[in-house]
């Protein structure tokens, strides 16, 4: 209990210190993003007090008192005010971005934690059949596509499935024929657009897991307690399984938290190349069109997933190591 | 050795002794590096060099490790070599536009009509800058970032692991897009610093971990007995018997680095102008080098991208065997 | 315990061996290492219901022997030759699942004393079901009674069933160790220093517990230790081995009675009894023994008597006369763990004196408070209450600049030998970095002064030592490193932190000959903190035994060995090995 109130006061502290460091970002930066953003607006029609006040208590006032800023800007994070688009122009920052981010969430959610699943299943299987093909292949394999930049990959598969041999379309969630609904159809169809982003985050993500899981395993096999188990005579599944994967998949879990942060952003350049239209496509519309509230809120976004997500797997740590119980 | 003083009686002899008083000479400043260490002199070969090389011969000897080594070097000599290497200017663009792989471009013409195979050539430079460059300063971020950290105790390492924790979830290519997008158009050394500045806390926090382990050693402890100041506790103790595990991050961030750039560049937020492989493909796509077929120039820079980030996964193979010889290879444990 | 030699004669007549070596050869290949051989061609037959001991200093390959005749040994140990036979069948070279299947009912191993042995997120229970689940011998609706019966076995109640192994103490953790071995109802149990990372008086129960069911199961035991005396004590015939070889196989009581073999001779030398009238060690004997101390280790000719180094203290090099180390009322409370819990007691209202040139002895297990008292009395850490003071000095309340110049006066040598070096520092630099930092050596004379320490503490020639990394020394030298980096500054009270617990019992008599000499030569006052009431006896004056945080006994050494009054000093002294009673020598 006392670990899992840490790890919530933890949550919430870096919650805040997320929340301020994009606060301090653009007003740390030389130049006035501000008066940026001010100028590319009114390329748009002239620009009201009202809308002048809302960017700079964005993006910051030259010479302004900072901490009234930082309330007003606390403020409008709390009633999720996150001012208009520059770059689609007149839409709410917050339309845009609660648009998007149920592809993201999916999207990434989903293969995320199938690319841990898998990974790990195939480090247990590399350790324990270490210096055979079943370890050669997935950890030489996964560290060769590992260090593919994930745009690249993503690159090659477009071209090959896509452009050459047409297997997968090209570009968007879903059809230009389909409207979003809970249909089969449109089902069936976002899944279908899915599958290729899906497949190149899975696989470029896949060696990480793979090889933390592989050397923690490792490490683990090394331990007396594997040694005592198998001087007990107890079978090599249940020691592989039992005795070391088990203890082995903690430190591993610790490395996921730390490492969703690498995938979210490996989406972010995914989503670009297929045009899919989630929180890296939009964010990159934003940074092409220098659309800086879009691109803040986008980062708030992000940062916030990624720390929930963590705040999950510390919960899941929790359960998993009866060592934080006590 | 002079022989007399083999026998000097612990009380007698002060001139057997004077005669070794010169070398003694650099005791009494401060050891920064490894040369300055007076014992270090007078041996053979230093000991922390002993241990350098120990560690390289274990590195070469992982098979692995020794193929990521070479292909290493190769793209150095390309990087250095690249003037004589490239036929032709990477900025020429006189030639014919979109061109096919033929014998004069061996891998085709951009969009621009610029030389391939030069491009690719040249644009080893940059990864290569980029890579030890970013990956060089945030080591040392790191090193003395986790290793004060690591030393310290009370409110201020609370701090420190507060900030280290917090620059490791969050995300960190979106907030160099940020970063990148407020500073749009810094060049090379803008990119550099985003990176190095967003990438270090990795390594901090391994470093950390294994500085709190060596500083309960009884060394550290009789070093302090010795009268040693903290500073040249954490870095003339503690810091040479981490040299594998610093070593390992340094690979291991010039790898991201490499990565890091190559994704920022593609996105457009480096400088373009720059013949990088990032820009190359980020040209390639923007001039739709996918419909028109053009397979080589969005293969060739990927693939170099790759082999680097590769060949420096390769080598850490080979560390990881120095700070935990478990996973050393041929160790099969069943 | 008198019955394990009864048990081994009732079977001994059985002629058909349980268990036969021949001619084992096993061999360590580390990669990027030259290869090494453990063991060398050892035979020997162990017959059934014997308790066999296997004693040997560190790196004699007794615990690689171990493994291999469990056929636990694995990469980068290899079995390069040889058969280990256990009835008929080889288990040195037998298919996986069939030695797994025969595990029970056959060979059981029990590990060193660790944290290690049992899965930490596992609890008790599941590892007995896991082994129960392996070879199907207790049908399942007897399983949860057979768990409480085996950790019955072991005098613990059932309640440990739940427990997970990072909730009980280190003594439980070993006899569920041993319960979960008993539970394969093996005709052979391979004891690896079994009590070796315990306290002493847990090390003695753990060793009555193993010999009573050593008696009362009846399996074939064989017992690895390194210590001589527990292993006369409980095994009926042992085996010494010496650089992976066996030099002696004899009954116990022979080998206590007449050694064959030079090596058995050398070992046994260096155990003694403290609660005997006299006692010595080569090259070591006790303060009050007048007379030239023997042994070409110790590094000074003549050894004047303990009691004229005070009066000589005088002449030493930086005092005009001694400082007296004084600890009154002193007591020590941590903060607890966890919030509602009451505050650690760990060092509650010690009071002592240490004269100038006087020796000191604090005895105590582990948590008794001894390594606080020294972490006080050193200045690193402050007494919540009472005062420790140095002449005029009050520790307690020393700025961390005046800490530095407390190096000066007070040293201290650290317990291990391995880890107080930096590896990757030559001898030169450790000493020269403490005669620079704390004495006011010219820098030309830095070099001269180093030469001088190593001299004193006997590693000579000095240029050869000076140069060397501390891999290169063995234990005993390294820990004259330590000892000569703790005098650089000529320290006049040197605290001892169990000085020579880490070094094999052959190279301890040396270390401690030297501490006692330098000791009576530079005047320095020694406090000497151990768990080894035999080196206290040898090297000190007085005596303070720790429990629990209060000196539970104090006085002369050799008369509170002898006339023990408190009871637990008396339970201190019976849990030490005394093989000659058991086997009447």
């Amino acid at each position: 209990m006392r670990y899992m109130l840490r790890r919530l006061g933890w949550f919430l502290l870096t919650l805040w210190a997320a929340i301020s460091l994009n606060f301090l970002l653009p007003r740390m930066m030389p130049g006035s993003p501000a008066d940026a953003a001010i100028a590319k607006l009114s390329q748009n029609g002239p620009v009201t007090e009202e809308t002048r006040a809302a960017v700079e208590a964005q993006l910051g006032v030259p010479d302004g008192n900072l901490l009234q800023q930082y309330v007003d800007y606390l403020g409008q994070i709390l009633s999720l005010d996150f001012g208009i688009s520059y770059a689609f122009y007149p839409e709410p920052v917050s339309t845009l971005v609660a648009q998007a981010l149920p592809y993201t969430l999916i999207l990434v959610g989903l293969v995320t934690i199938a690319s841990f699943a898998i990974g790990t299943l195939l480090g247990v299987l590399a350790a324990w059949k270490r210096g055979t093909w079943l370890d050669a292949l997935p950890t030489v394999g996964g560290s060769f596509i590992n260090t593919f930049p994930y745009f690249w990959t993503a690159l090659l598969l477009l071209f090959l499935l896509g452009y050459v041999l047409h297997l997968f379309p090209t570009f968007g969630a879903y059809s230009a024929t389909t409207m979003p609904a809970l249909s089969v159809e449109f089902v069936l169809d976002a899944l279908y657009h899915a599958a290729l982003p899906a497949f190149t985050m899975l696989i470029t993500s896949l060696g990480g897991w793979i090889i933390g899981m592989r050397n923690a395993m490792i490490t683990t096999l090394g331990e007396d307690h594997v040694t005592f188990a198998e001087a007990n005579g107890i079978p090599g599944r249940t020691v592989a399984l039992k005795y070391a994967a088990r203890n082995a998949i903690l430190p591993n879990l610790t490395g996921f938290g730390m490492a969703l942060g690498g995938v979210v952003g490996g989406s972010v350049l995914v989503e670009q190349v297929f045009g899919y239209p989630g929180i890296g496509f939009l964010l990159f519309n934003a940074v092409t069109g220098q659309d800086y509230p879009l691109m803040q809120a986008i980062f708030l976004m992000i940062t916030i997933s990624v720390l929930v997500a963590n705040l999950l797997v510390d919960i899941l740590y929790g359960i998993l190591d009866p060592r934080t119980r006590r | 050795m002079s022989a007399p003083t083999g026998k000097t009686p612990p009380h007698g002899g002060p001139d057997a002794a004077s005669t070794d008083a010169a070398s003694t000479d650099g005791s009494g400043g401060p050891g920064r590096t490894t040369g300055g260490d007076p014992a270090g002199a007078r041996a053979p070969r230093s000991p922390v060099l002993s241990a350098l090389v120990g560690g390289l011969r274990i590195i070469w000897g992982n098979r692995k490790a020794r193929i990521g080594l070479i292909i290493l070097g190769l793209f150095v000599l390309l990087a250095v070599l690249a003037p004589l290497l490239a036929p032709y200017d990477p900025k020429d663009n006189t030639f014919e536009r979109n061109l096919d792989a033929s014998a004069q471009h061996w891998l085709g013409t951009t969009a621009a009509g610029e030389d391939v195979l030069s491009q690719v050539i040249y644009g080893a430079r940059i990864s290569l800058l980029v890579g030890f460059g970013a990956g060089g300063i945030s080591t040392v971020i790191s090193v003395v970032i986790g290793l004060s950290w690591g030393y310290l105790t009370g409110v201020l390492a609370d701090v420190v692991n507060f900030v280290v924790n917090m620059f490791l979830v969050i995300p960190g290519l979106p907030l160099m897009i940020v970063v990148a997008t407020y500073l749009s158009n810094g060049g090379i050394s803008m990119i550099i610093v985003v990176i190095a500045i967003t990438g270090w806390a990795w390594g901090a926090r391994v470093l950390r971990s294994q500085t709190r382990t060596l500083r309960g050693r009884d060394f550290v402890e009789s070093a302090r007995f010795s009268g040693e100041r903290a500073p040249r506790i954490i870095f003339r103790e503690i810091l040479p018997n981490m040299t594998s595990l610093i070593a390992g991050g340094f690979f291991g961030s010039a790898t991201a680095a490499i990565l890091a750039e190559a994704g920022l560049e593609y996105l457009g937020l480096g400088d373009s102008t720059v013949i990088s492989w990032g820009t190359m493909i980020y040209w390639a796509q923007n001039s739709n080098a996918m419909l028109t077929g053009q397979w080589a120039l969005l293969f060739a820079p990927g693939l170099c991208i790759a082999l680097l980030a590769t060949s420096l996964t390769l080598i850490n193979f080979g560390i990881d065997g120095i700070s935990n010889p478990r996973l050393r290879e041929g160790s099969t444990g069943r | 315990m008198s019955t394990a030699p009864t048990t081994a004669q009732r079977t001994e007549g059985t002629n058909e061996p349980l268990l036969s070596v021949q001619n084992l050869s096993v061999v360590y290949e580390p990669v990027g290492a030259e290869p090494t051989h453990a063991v060398r061609d050892v035979s020997f037959d162990v017959g059934r219901g014997e308790f066999l001991g296997l004693v040997g200093e560190s790196g004699s390959g007794k615990s690689t022997l171990g493994f291999a005749l469990t056929a636990l040994a694995k990469a980068p140990a290899r079995i390069e030759n040889g058969r280990v036979l256990f009835g008929d069948t080889d288990i040195a070279h037998m298919d996986r699942e069939a030695l797994r299947t025969q595990r029970q009912g056959g060979f059981a191993m029990v590990l060193q004393a660790g944290m290690n042995t049992l899965n930490p997120v596992r609890t008790i229970r599941k590892h007995f079901d896991d082994i129960f689940a392996a070879h199907q011998h207790v049908p399942a609706a007897r399983r949860e009674e057979r768990a409480a019966e085996l950790v019955g076995r072991v005098s613990l109640g059932p309640e440990v069933l739940d427990r997970y192994p990072f909730e009980l103490s280190g003594g439980m953790r070993q006899r569920i160790t041993i319960a979960l071995a008993l539970s394969l109802e093996p005709q052979l149990m391979v004891f690896d220093e079994p009590t070796t990372a315990l306290d002493v008086l847990v090390q003695h129960a753990v060793m009555d517990t193993i010999r009573a069911l050593q008696a009362e199961e009846g399996f074939t035991a064989i017992l690895i230790s390194h210590d001589l005396g527990v292993v006369l004590e409980s095994a009926h015939r042992v085996l010494v081995m010496h650089d992976g070889r066996i030099v002696e196989d004899a009954p116990s009581a022979d080998i206590l009675r007449r050694p064959q073999h030079e090596y058995t001779r050398m070992l046994l030398s260096h155990f003694a009894d403290p609660r005997a009238e006299h006692v010595r060690l080569p090259g070591l004997e006790e303060p009050e023994v007048t007379g030239p101390a023997v042994g070409e280790d110790t590094p000074s000719r003549a050894v004047a008597p303990a009691r004229s180094a005070r009066s000589r203290s005088g002449a030493g090099p930086s005092l005009a006369d001694g400082l007296q180390l004084v600890v009154s009322g002193v007591t020590k409370r941590y903060a607890p763990p966890r919030r509602p819990a009451a505050p650690v007691l760990a060092v509650d209202d010690v009071s002592f004196t240490l004269a100038p040139g006087g020796a000191t002895a604090l005895v105590g297990q582990s948590g008794s408070g001894k390594s606080t008292l020294a972490r006080m009395i050193t200045g690193v850490e402050r007494p919540t209450e009472g005062t420790v003071r140095l002449g005029d000095l009050d520790l307690g309340t020393l700025r961390r600049r005046r800490l530095r110049d407390l190096r000066r006066t007070v040293q201290m040598v650290f317990q291990d030998p391995y880890a107080a070096l930096n590896p990757l520092n030559t001898v030169e630099y450790t000493l020269s970095r403490a005669i620079s930092n704390l004495t006011d050596v010219p820098r030309d004379g830095v070099r001269r002064r180093m030469f001088e320490l190593l001299e004193t503490v006997g590693l000579t020639p000095v240029e050869q030592y000076a140069r060397k990394l501390p891999h290169q020394l063995s234990g005993g030298q390294r820990q004259r490193v330590v000892i000569a980096r703790a005098l650089a500054s000529d320290p006049q009270v040197m605290i001892a932190d169990e000085p020579v617990s880490m070094l094999d019992v052959s190279l301890r008599a040396g270390v401690l000959a030297l501490l006692r000499d330098l000791r009576e030569h530079t005047g320095m006052s020694l406090l000497y903190i151990t768990h080894d009431l035999l080196s206290a006896r040898l090297i000190t004056d007085d005596i303070l035994v720790l429990h629990e945080g209060r000196v539970v006994e104090q006085g002369p050494t050799a008369q509170v060995m002898r006339h023990p009054r408190d009871e637990y000093t008396i339970r201190l002294l019976d849990a030490i090995p005394d093989p000659g009673r058991v086997h009447g020598v």
